[in-house]
């Protein structure tokens, strides 16, 4: 190459061609903002009132730039912590996994990148409030295909319909290890469900424990205030579900098998002693006694035991559990594993006496004198009866009788055609065990099937099962045959009324839609009630009982200083989880009574 | 009479480097006798940092190893975790990837234009260089959310499907590259001064290579056919079809061809990849980042950057956190001993053009 | 690739009867070989096998274990194998040989490896620091140095973000559920 190289002097000149054109940066930079695009990754906005408080946003952001806080107007409810996210702008780095993490898809990004301000301290706001108007630029968003939460469910293994009712056979199968290690894995940790819990287990914990790989440890944490958790992981009623986090666009985190899980790998009650390894402390020579040995009256003596109480229980039946025993059917409650944890519960120190009755076999006032304090855990042992023409005839009877007559071990006589009136758990349970002994069932129901009290997949599990449910039906006559037995049932078609009054819609009979049903028995599932003869007249005044049920504080107390209640005879949600909360918080009430703390 | 060396400090700032980086230089007059570098302008801790992330959060701080080229470590530890976890990932995701690159890849050597004429003075090359990479950040922003840091490869797959019409965006954007290499070459390739300035300068002898674990242009430039797309093919290399350039020269200059041909192989790749993408799936879900337990093992992914390898080792414990994320970084090889051993007897004004041509990156050596 | 990866492995084997190799798919190739075997294996590697290019010196910190180890990735440009070299330091001895006689650049990796790990290599020649400048502290990158405690200690935190709440906490006070101490470590 030579020294002076023309052509390397003159190609470059040719960018002057360029002279003249057009410039390709914006023009109108800083006056006009340019718009980003479609999925830009800028400044957060958040929806306020979808947003749960979950707090799963801040979790994700390692760079510590999300805050859950206190905001005015927000106020926790259950299903929403009450929190909202504030970013520190001045940490984030917009990599928008909080939007990818957030289970209500509240949370999302916009085209909004610009933000200049002399505030050092204006670089902290609450996306949403800080920029309502955010709402229309938003671009980075969380669908329910993109989100990274896992919003199916873990399908639990059943038997088959046809299958299940040849036996008394457990319907649900439960997770093998693998699969409730991946349920587990979908909970995000928010606990936004142990608010709903009424007896506040620690969900996330327990669950995250599973996740993890540490069952032993879950069964720790669970046993921690629920002595019957096998019984709850099997049929609990489960409201945590209703609120789960995930719940609000997917399935919800399969709570309760979760919890059948971990605590079915507890196999017997010596391997839970292991487990669970209570620490139980030294007799303090103060004793009490309990009414009951159902869910309400077994908490209270669990715990109470191990805070060095000498318990003892009284119940009427031959076994304990109570409606857990004698109403839930063995399909959905093997006797065996509820027997297990009454085992468990026994060998810490609680006493049981067996069949005594206070009030037949022992007096109230014998109890009263003889214990420090005393609890009531009694239930409802009586059902309503229909309370239509011919309920008197043989073959009429009570779902709740029924289902205690079968689960005590007694032969009934129900023909081949049983008619069920009534849309709860009691009334599905009641069929279900009907269809085990081969009869033909119907479930005749006042309003839709869509407003049945009972759970969905108990419902779905009932249909499964070929039972057949008439909705809308309001039974009038049961008709009797020549030697008294019943022959048929008689209702009316309704219609569903909207209430004026905002409730939910009622049915209203439809006049001449009169419909005759084939029937060997009917069995009336419409409602449990109290019964309280065994209180003598002298406590009438201080232990009183306000529509059907015993008044008390919140701590469980009644009028009666000394005297606690919990359980279906206390409480209204009347299920498993609300007799062992109320246990729970009757025995530390009981204890601060009785240590004077 | 003998002159004295001087010591001179080169840096930590530069026309022609990416970060903050000091050169401590002993000359004779223009001449170097001896080089030094230094570097601790940058640390951040980013690998000490995975240890109290998880195996998703850990994903976002990859971008930022070394900031002109955040894609191939993107690559890098999506294809790490994967290949710990066993996850599959689908074939859309896998074109997606390589475009991605590719289009990182000419982002990068645009970047590479401005610098490399910016060390010897020529400014106007980098005006429109750097404003052509606007066009590609352009896409990426439509694509990813972000120009710079795209935060788009993750275990799995990519976080987003091609936006509605991108590929006709992608396609009209290699079209008007194509045009303008043409003005590049005219003001930058056949320019004299950028000729004189770059023959021979900046000579990496042969015998250096495996010394200094040299890789990517410079390597090549040294007229070694080696590029991991094709050594150890990943994602869909195997299933494109382009090229390996290799010059000579060994020097600046023969670099400089190298990554001038690399930009119209990217083009040539992405072309094809845009063609044969196949429908469907764009990423496989991980599971639930803050219960993610990475199965334990231990893995060495590589990739080809712009810039030569990079390479990860990946160990899991099997944990939420990763045990050990070590990036190599081809910065770190070159910039420090091969730089120290090439720097003697080249002139002063000439340090700048070398580091640059060596790929160098401050922030990816720190990490 | 599998005769190729066998026909090295016995000849590794052969010429290092103590080298454990582990099985691994594709063109990995696994040997764990003791400290002070470390030269004289590279070495081999790289003249008799065609592993001529180093392309990566990775260090783990097995603290549980009391030990370092160095990760060699060793590439075959002609065979395309990628070889692991894996070697164990005792932690509380971590001395180890230096090998940038065999390849010039692990002169980088080995004052990266000194510095944040605080291994030393004897026979080396290099610059006291390298990234760090001033530093007192144990090595960061050992795992008993805390950053978050580090982080604590050396900054400080700029105010107006004391309101931050707990979701867990504000939940469990607001419902009076009391989680138990061991139950703890597992909520988020
Ligand atoms: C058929 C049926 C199905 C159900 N299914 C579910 C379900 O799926 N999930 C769920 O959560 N809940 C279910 N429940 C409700 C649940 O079983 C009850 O809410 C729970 O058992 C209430 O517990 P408790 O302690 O209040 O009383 P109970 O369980 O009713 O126990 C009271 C105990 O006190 C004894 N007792 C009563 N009076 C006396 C006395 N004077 N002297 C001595 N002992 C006495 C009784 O014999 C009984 O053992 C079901 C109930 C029924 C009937
Ligand atoms: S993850 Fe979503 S729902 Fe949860 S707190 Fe954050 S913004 Fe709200
Ligand atoms: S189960 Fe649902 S509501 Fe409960 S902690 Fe997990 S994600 Fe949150």
């Amino acid at each position: 190459m030579s020294f002076f190289d023309l052509q390397g002097t003159l190609k470059p000149l040719t960018a002057l061609k360029q002279f003249g054109k057009k410039p390709h940066t914006l023009k109108d930079i800083p006056w006009k903002k340019r718009e980003a695009s479609d999925n830009y990754r800028g400044l957060h906005f958040n929806d306020i009132d979808e947003c749960i408080g979950c707090g799963n946003c801040s979790t994700i952001c390692q760079n510590a730039a999300i805050d859950m806080i206190h905001l005015e107007g927000v106020e926790g409810k259950k299903g929403d912590s009450g929190l909202r996210p504030r970013v520190d702008n001045g940490r984030c780095c917009w990599c928008a996994l909080c939007v990818e993490v957030c289970p209500t898809g509240s949370l999302s990004l916009t085209k909004d990148y610009i933000y200049v301000t002399e505030d050092p301290d204006a670089f902290l706001w609450t996306p949403g409030i800080s920029n309502p108007d955010g709402e229309e630029r938003k671009s980075y968003v969380s669908t329910h295909e993109l989100s990274l939460n896992h919003f199916n469910r873990i399908p639990m293994p059943e038997l088959e319909g046809k299958e299940r009712i040849k036996s008394f056979a457990e319907v649900v199968l439960g997770y093998n290890e693998e699969q409730a290690r991946e349920e587990a894995s979908r909970c995000i940790s928010c606990g936004i469900c142990t608010e709903v819990c009424p007896d506040h287990m620690h969900i996330p914990e327990y669950i995250n424990a599973i996740a993890a790989g540490d069952d032993k440890e879950a069964v720790k944490i669970i046993y921690d205030n629920n002595p019957l958790p096998e019984m709850c992981g099997k049929v609990c009623t489960r409201r945590c579900e209703d609120v789960c986090a995930i719940a609000t666009r997917g399935d919800s985190v399969a709570i309760r098998w979760l919890k059948r899980y971990a605590t079915e790998t507890a196999a017997t009650a010596d391997i839970t002693h292991e487990i669970v390894n209570p620490e139980i402390r030294e007799a303090n020579g103060k004793t009490v006694g309990i009414i009951g040995a159902g869910p309400s009256g077994l908490t209270a003596a669990y715990y109470l035991a191990l805070r060095g109480y000498d318990v003892t229980i009284y119940e009427a039946s031959a076994k304990a559990g109570g409606a857990t025993m004698y109403g839930i059917p063995k399909y959905r409650l093997p006797i065996e594993s509820l027997e297990k944890q009454i085992g468990y519960i026994q060998s810490i120190g609680v006493k049981i006496k067996f069949n005594t009755k206070v009030g037949k076999d022992i007096s109230f006032k014998e109890i009263y004198d003889k214990y420090d304090s005393v609890f009531m855990g009694v239930g409802f042992p009586d059902a309503w009866p229909l309370g239509v023409d011919g309920d008197d005839a043989e073959g009429s009877m009570q779902a709740f009788r029924y289902l205690y007559m079968i689960n005590s071990g007694e032969k009934v006589d129900i023909g081949d055609k049983v008619v069920v009136v009534g849309g709860g758990n009691v009334a599905i349970d009641a069929a279900r065990v009907s269809r085990r002994f081969g009869a033909e069932v119907t479930i005749l129901y006042r309003r839709r099937v869509e407003d049945m009290p009972a759970d969905w997949e108990e419902i779905e599990g009932a249909e499964d099962e070929g039972i057949h449910i008439i909705p809308q039906g309001i039974p009038t006559k049961i008709h009797k045959d020549e030697k008294g037995h019943v022959k048929a049932i008689e209702y009316l078609k309704a219609e569903m009324v909207a209430d004026d009054k905002g409730g939910r819609p009622r049915p209203v009979a439809i006049e001449g839609s009169e419909t005759v049903l084939e029937a060997t028995a009917v069995m009336a599932a419409i409602g449990q009630m109290g019964d309280y003869s065994f209180l003598p007249k002298e406590f009438e005044e201080k232990i009183t009982i306000e529509r059907g049920r015993f008044v008390v504080n919140e701590k469980q107390q009644t009028g009666d200083p000394k005297v606690f209640a919990g359980g279906d005879a206390v409480n209204r949600t009347a299920d498993a989880i609300s007799a062992i909360a109320d246990g729970f918080r009757a025995c530390k009430a009981i204890d601060e009574y009785l240590s004077g703390k | 009479m003998r002159e004295k060396a001087t010591t001179l400090y080169l840096g930590p700032q530069h026309p022609g480097i990416t970060g903050n980086m000091m050169v401590r230089l002993k000359v004779m007059g223009d001449t170097i006798v001896s080089a030094q570098t230094e570097v601790g302008y940058l640390h951040r801790a980013f690998e000490k940092l995975q240890e109290r992330r998880n195996w998703l959060n850990s994903f976002t701080l990859m971008c930022r190893f070394c900031v002109p080229e955040t894609d191939p470590m993107e690559n890098l530890y999506a294809r790490a975790v994967e290949s710990l976890d066993n996850i599959e990932v689908p074939e859309r995701a896998k074109y997606i990837r390589v475009m991605v690159l590719e289009l990182a890849r000419i982002a990068t050597q645009l970047m590479w234009y401005a610098g490399q004429n910016g060390s010897l003075g020529l400014y106007t090359m980098g005006q429109w260089s750097i404003g052509d990479r606007d066009y590609i950040l352009d896409l990426f922003e439509q694509l990813t959310g972000g120009r710079v840091y795209h935060m788009y490869q993750w275990p799995g797959g990519v976080r987003r499907d091609l936006p509605e019409g991108f590929e006709g965006k992608v396609l009209r954007t290699l079209d008007y590259l194509e045009k303008r290499l043409k003005d590049y070459d005219d003001l930058m390739f056949s320019n004299s001064i950028f000729q004189k300035r770059t023959q021979g300068v900046g000579y990496v002898p042969k015998e250096s290579i495996i010394e200094h674990g040299v890789v990517g242009p410079v390597l090549r430039g040294a007229g070694i056919r080696s590029d991991i797309r094709i050594d150890e093919p990943y994602e869909v290399y195997d299933k494109l079809d382009f090229e390996i350039p290799t010059q000579e020269g060994s020097d600046i200059w023969a670099r400089a061809l190298v990554r001038r041909a690399e930009v119209h192989q990217s083009i040539r790749i992405i072309r094809q990849v845009l063609d044969q993408m196949p429908k469907g799936e764009f990423n496989t879900s991980i599971p639930n980042p803050m219960k993610w337990r990475v199965k334990a093992g231990d893995t060495y992914v590589r990739a080809e950057s712009a810039r030569g390898e990079v390479g990860y080792y990946a160990v899991s414990d099997g944990t939420i956190h990763p045990r050990r994320m070590h990036l190599r970084g081809a910065a770190y090889v070159h910039a420090i001993t091969l730089l120290e051993n090439i720097l003697p007897g080249q002139n002063v004004a000439d340090v700048s053009a070398i580091m640059n041509s060596l790929g160098t990156c401050a922030p990816e050596i720190e990490r | 690739m599998k005769e190729i990866k066998d026909k090295m492995i016995a000849q590794i084997n052969a010429a290092f009867p103590e080298a454990v190799n582990k099985a691994y798919d594709g063109n990995r190739l696994d040997f764990t070989v003791h400290k002070d075997a470390i030269p004289g294996f590279l070495s081999h590697m790289k003249d008799q096998l065609g592993f001529r290019h180093l392309s990566h010196i990775a260090y783990v910190d097995w603290i549980e274990e009391n030990e370092f180890e160095l990760v060699y990735l060793l590439w075959s440009p002609t065979d395309k194998v990628k070889l692991f070299v894996h070697t164990r330091i005792d932690r509380e001895n971590p001395v180890m040989h230096n090998i940038d006689m065999i390849w010039r650049q692990a002169n980088t990796y080995q004052r990266e490896i000194k510095e944040m790990l605080g291994i030393d290599f004897p026979d080396m020649v290099a610059p006291d620091e390298f990234i760090l400048e001033d530093w007192d502290d144990i090595p960061p990158f050992r795992r008993d140095f805390d950053t978050l405690e580090y982080v604590n200690r050396t900054f400080w935190h700029r105010p107006g973000r004391e309101d931050a709440q707990d979701v867990r906490e504000t939940i469990s006070k607001r419902s009076g559920e009391e989680i138990p101490d061991f139950a703890k470590k597992y909520s988020r």
